[in-house]
């Protein structure tokens, strides 16, 4: 009796899963994508007019720092730190400021000149928000003109970490927009979970207004809300990709059922969703334990990057048409053996 | 199309992967098939072996995808790396379809066939004559041919007659 015929193009180099992007573009797709999220999050809550009350100020050299306003708007500073990662994916790293050069067709281009603009907008909203500047406080016009446009540049941020990987067309994993819709809802998950953690933190050591007990609430039923709408974006994502029939397929397959399992499973899955559904609706039945809130935030944030690193080496390039024809004649062959 | 470009006949190609040593010691001086810009597919358990190498395609990806520019197309139609504007990002290994481009990870650069600068060693030394280097017309006239002569037998088979 025949054995089993052995899968032709399994092992063969080509539908091996990309080496070339590694650890180092995942930190940073999701230090932008996460800073990006909250630095939205943090200026929506600002403006539905959830602040501190009363504010506390810290005095350094005689000027007085409005702290409170930082612990909404510190995205861009993990955006700043994610960047870097991007240079050190670089082979020469001296050359970077070199990536902004071709805007016209290519998106790391793009997506450097967004970086950098988000990066330093957003810095800046966040130093004026700390510094008494009487021309750009809170309630003038320049401020919400400056505030709307950081707030464009966090979104073109955020969908653009999942556009910088669905400009590769050969990997049906990455080419669909649902991907940064994905990382999108993913940004916003995540940086609502870093706001939470940092209001949380902020209260350890700032004494409780009125409003802040509400705040959490709110947050919290945000933050349930978006889990919920990223749980259903990434069934549909993995759905349509299996769907896809090309390298989509081996890719969903890899990542559920295959060699990264474990990963999908355990980092993305549990970790990602299961665990912060879970802690959450404790919290919900004991809200005098603010640890399992913390607890939460710990595994949502860990989820987050497992779920960019597991999409970004899951992915395949598509076979050639010469690679199929290939196949298809190696199982006629194969078939032919079977019934002859 | 103009000039000329590397033809492959996966039929004639026996797997010897002497165009990896050569093209490599051409390119670095070192024997290194990961070093190579050709690359040959080996599907042992069929023994089907496919050289492949950069196309240089019309609407190259690499060119589009690269934010600096560094990838143009010379009027020879020849698509080359300029490494002093290379910033070794990488895009366009990800991006080509092929699989063409590759990363020398010891000079830290991506690498492509740029056709040895006019007379490809891969060619050259090819014992088969399975990667040659042809006129652009005459290599479309060759394909052709055979997609002729493969039709003409099929329909001898199936149909009868001819």
């Amino acid at each position: 009796m025949d054995s089993e015929p052995i899968h032709p193009i399994r092992n063969v180099k080509s539908l091996r899963p990309q080496q070339v992007w590694k650890w180092e573009i995942a930190i940073y797709l999701y230090l932008a994508g996460m800073g990006a999220g909250s630095f939205i999050i943090g200026v929506m809550m600002n403006w539905f007019g959830f602040s501190f009350n009363p504010s506390k100020t810290i005095v350094l050299w005689g000027y007085p720092l409005g702290v409170s306003k930082a612990v909404l708007l510190w995205g861009p500073i993990l955006v700043a730190i994610g960047a870097p990662f991007l240079i050190l994916d670089l082979g020469k790293k001296g050359r970077f400021l070199y990536a902004c050069l071709n805007p016209r067709t290519s998106w790391v281009a793009r997506g450097f000149l967004i970086l950098s603009a988000f990066i330093i907008i957003g810095l800046f909203i966040l130093v004026i928000s700390i510094l008494p500047f009487q021309s750009l406080s809170e309630g003038t016009t320049a401020r919400l003109v400056l505030e709307i446009i950081g707030l464009l540049l966090a979104l073109a941020t955020a969908i653009y970490t999942g556009i910088l990987l669905k400009s590769v067309k050969y990997v049906s994993l990455w080419n669909t927009p649902f991907l940064p819709l994905l990382f999108l809802v993913s940004a916003l998950s995540t940086g609502s979970m870093g706001i939470i953690l940092s209001t949380l933190g902020y209260g350890l050591f700032a004494p409780y207004g009125p409003s802040f007990s509400q705040m959490i609430n709110t947050l919290v039923g945000t933050e349930q809300i978006l889990i919920l709408i990223e749980g259903l974006v990434l069934g549909l994502y993995l759905l349509f990709r299996y769907r896809a029939r090309e390298q989509g397929e081996s890719s969903i397959l890899l990542l559920v059922m295959g060699e990264m399992r474990i990963l999908f499973w355990g980092g993305i899955i549990a970790i990602g969703f299961i665990f912060p559904v879970l802690l959450e609706y404790l919290y919900s039945n004991f809200p005098d334990y603010p640890i399992l809130l913390f607890a939460t935030g710990l595994f949502l944030l860990v989820g987050g990057f497992f779920l960019r690193f597991g999409i970004l080496t899951a992915g395949i390039k598509d076979q050639l048409p010469m690679h199929k024809l290939i196949e298809i004649e190696y199982n006629l062959r194969s078939s032919k053996k079977l019934f002859l | 199309m103009q000039g000329k470009v590397l033809v492959v006949d996966h039929e004639k190609c026996t797997g010897c992967r002497q165009c990896e040593m050569v093209c490599s010691v051409f390119h670095t001086g070192a024997s290194n098939p990961s070093r190579s810009r050709i690359n040959v597919i080996k599907w042992e358990n069929v023994g089907f072996y496919l050289p492949m190498t950069c196309q240089h395609c019309e609407d190259a990806a690499c060119m589009s995808v690269c934010p600096k520019n560094a990838i143009s197309r010379e009027e020879n139609d020849r698509v080359t790396v300029n490494y002093d504007l290379c910033i070794g990002c990488k895009m366009c290994v990800a991006a080509c379809p092929f699989g063409a481009m590759g990363i020398d990870t010891k000079d830290r650069k991506v690498i492509k066939c740029d056709y040895c600068d006019g007379d490809p060693q891969c060619a050259t030394f090819c014992d088969t004559n399975a990667v040659d280097y042809v006129d652009a017309d005459k290599a479309n006239l060759k394909r052709k041919r055979e997609a002729a002569l493969k039709f003409s037998e099929l329909m001898r088979r199936y149909v009868g007659g001819f």
